[in-house]
């Protein structure tokens, strides 16, 4: 699969004034970097347009977006399952 | 209680519609109303505007009619009034069937739950006259019995449904996300004038995340069997009016801070806090005897709610706050400061009043009113 980490990011920076000037930190809570209720939908369902996926009822919950490299993960996962 | 007449500062219509939402109960407001509708300055169109908006259609109409203004208002007029209370009252039917058949299965499988808002106000608060207007059926559950539920609905031939929403899956993945409710859920039916029930089940008197919250199992002990309009024998659990009354100002108070409720257009309405005076004015010894205020001390919430009588005061020109020694509480700084994140509309110097009045709801909350 290719590499996602840029349009990732972008998709993250969009939401997330605190990611906006800096690098993103991978192991960060994403709370810390001004993640809320609202902007959690919004990142999730920008990831979901982005990446061409659909997060399952499972997966929407908070453990899946805690940290950058969660959601990740997530969004890889969901890319390979759905290209397969 | 005083309860001084209402200042027009806002216009004959707004007035119309304060006397509306609080109730009237005596010759000198009913003289009031009927003088502001029979004034040459009234304008119709804002008026059924502004009730449109405020969901007080229904109210109006009763009003007009029950007052015997049939031969003053626009003939086209009267006879939509007339329509509208028509088919609320109808709509108010089918929804209380509904009701007690969904009560009826939670309780067959043990669920502990009670009937809010709209369903029970319209029988208590507003006299069953079929004039409190409603969108949905709500009832409240512990989060424990979420699954279970969501289970016995579907049985029942509900399914969630997020179409409402301008962007159904932004609505899905948010109510996935924020499970202080189940998703909303509907059930098509074969209705003239109904085609649809919406059911709202909530297990949180507050809000995912939210800095205050009552324990749900605790508001849901003891509830109170309130009698069905219509139906002999047959009764719908109910918060007890300490915890109706704190459900419903909560509520207010989450509708008001929110700004998704502001995006939806469905912050703030003059009919909510008429909700809530009204309940005062129902239950006031049973709120007033120490147990509301020591109840808001446990749980923290004696700023939001102080916050929501201190506006309901401001709009109605009332003295809530002193009747339950809150007038030191609901500041607004400390309550901002304990939500500070976008998800909460933030402050502008704009009244409750014409928070409320207001066509354009901006994103802003109004700061406490300076007395």
């Amino acid at each position: 699969m290719e590499d996602i980490t840029t349009q990732f990011e972008e998709c993250l920076r969009r939401h997330l004034r605190s990611a906006k000037p800096n690098p993103i930190n991978y192991d960060v809570e994403l709370v810390q970097l001004g993640l809320d209720s609202m902007t959690a939908v919004a990142v999730l369902l920008d990831m979901e347009k982005t990446f061409g996926i659909r997060f399952p009822d499972d997966m929407l919950v908070e453990g899946t977006f805690r940290t950058a490299g969660r959601l990740k993960e997530a969004v890889q996962k969901l890319r390979e399952v759905q290209a397969s | 209680m005083t309860r001084p007449l209402p200042d027009q500062s806002l216009g004959p219509e707004w007035t119309v519609l304060e006397l509306l939402a609080r109730g009237i109960i005596d010759d000198g407001e009913r003289q009031m109303t009927r003088d502001l509708l029979l004034s040459e300055t009234l304008d119709w169109g804002e008026l059924l505007e502004q009730a449109l908006r405020h969901k007080m259609l229904p109210m109006l109409g009763d009003h007009v009619i029950s007052a015997g203004l049939r031969f003053d208002v626009p003939t086209t007029i009267y006879q939509h009034l007339e329509s509208t209370l028509e088919w609320n009252r109808a709509q108010i039917e089918v929804f209380r069937r509904e009701t007690v058949r969904v009560a009826q299965a939670l309780g067959a499988h043990n669920i502990h739950f009670v009937v809010t808002k709209g369903m029970t106000f319209e029988s208590t608060l507003y006299r069953g006259l079929g004039t409190r207007h409603m969108n949905d059926v709500d009832f409240m559950i512990a989060p424990r019995d979420r699954d279970t539920v969501m289970s016995v609905m579907q049985t029942l031939g509900f399914r969630p449904f997020f179409d409402w929403a301008k962007d159904p899956r932004r609505e899905e993945i948010s109510s996935r996300l924020n499970r202080d409710h189940l998703p909303k859920l509907a059930r098509e039916i074969d209705q003239p004038g109904t085609r649809k029930i919406n059911i709202d089940i909530a297990n949180s008197l507050t809000w995912t995340k939210s800095p205050f919250d009552v324990p749900v199992e605790e508001a849901l002990a003891n509830p109170v069997e309130q009698p069905v309009p219509g139906m002999f024998g047959v009764s719908l659990p109910c918060f007890r009016p300490t915890y109706q009354f704190l459900f419903t100002v909560l509520h207010l108070f989450r509708e008001a801070w929110l700004q998704k409720f502001v995006d939806f257009g469905t912050d703030v309405g003059l009919m909510k806090f008429g909700d809530v005076l009204r309940l005062i004015d129902q239950n006031h010894d049973e709120l007033t005897n120490g147990e509301l205020l020591r109840i808001t001390e446990i749980h923290n919430v004696i700023h939001p709610v102080a916050w929501v009588l201190r506006h309901l005061d401001e709009t109605f020109q009332m003295r809530t706050q002193k009747l339950f020694a809150l007038e030191r509480y609901g500041d607004e700084e400390l309550l901002a400061s304990q939500m500070q994140s976008g998800a909460y509309v933030r402050a502008s110097r704009q009244s409750m009043r014409e928070r409320l009045q207001s066509k354009t709801r901006g994103a802003a909350r109004p700061v406490e009113p300076a007395h």
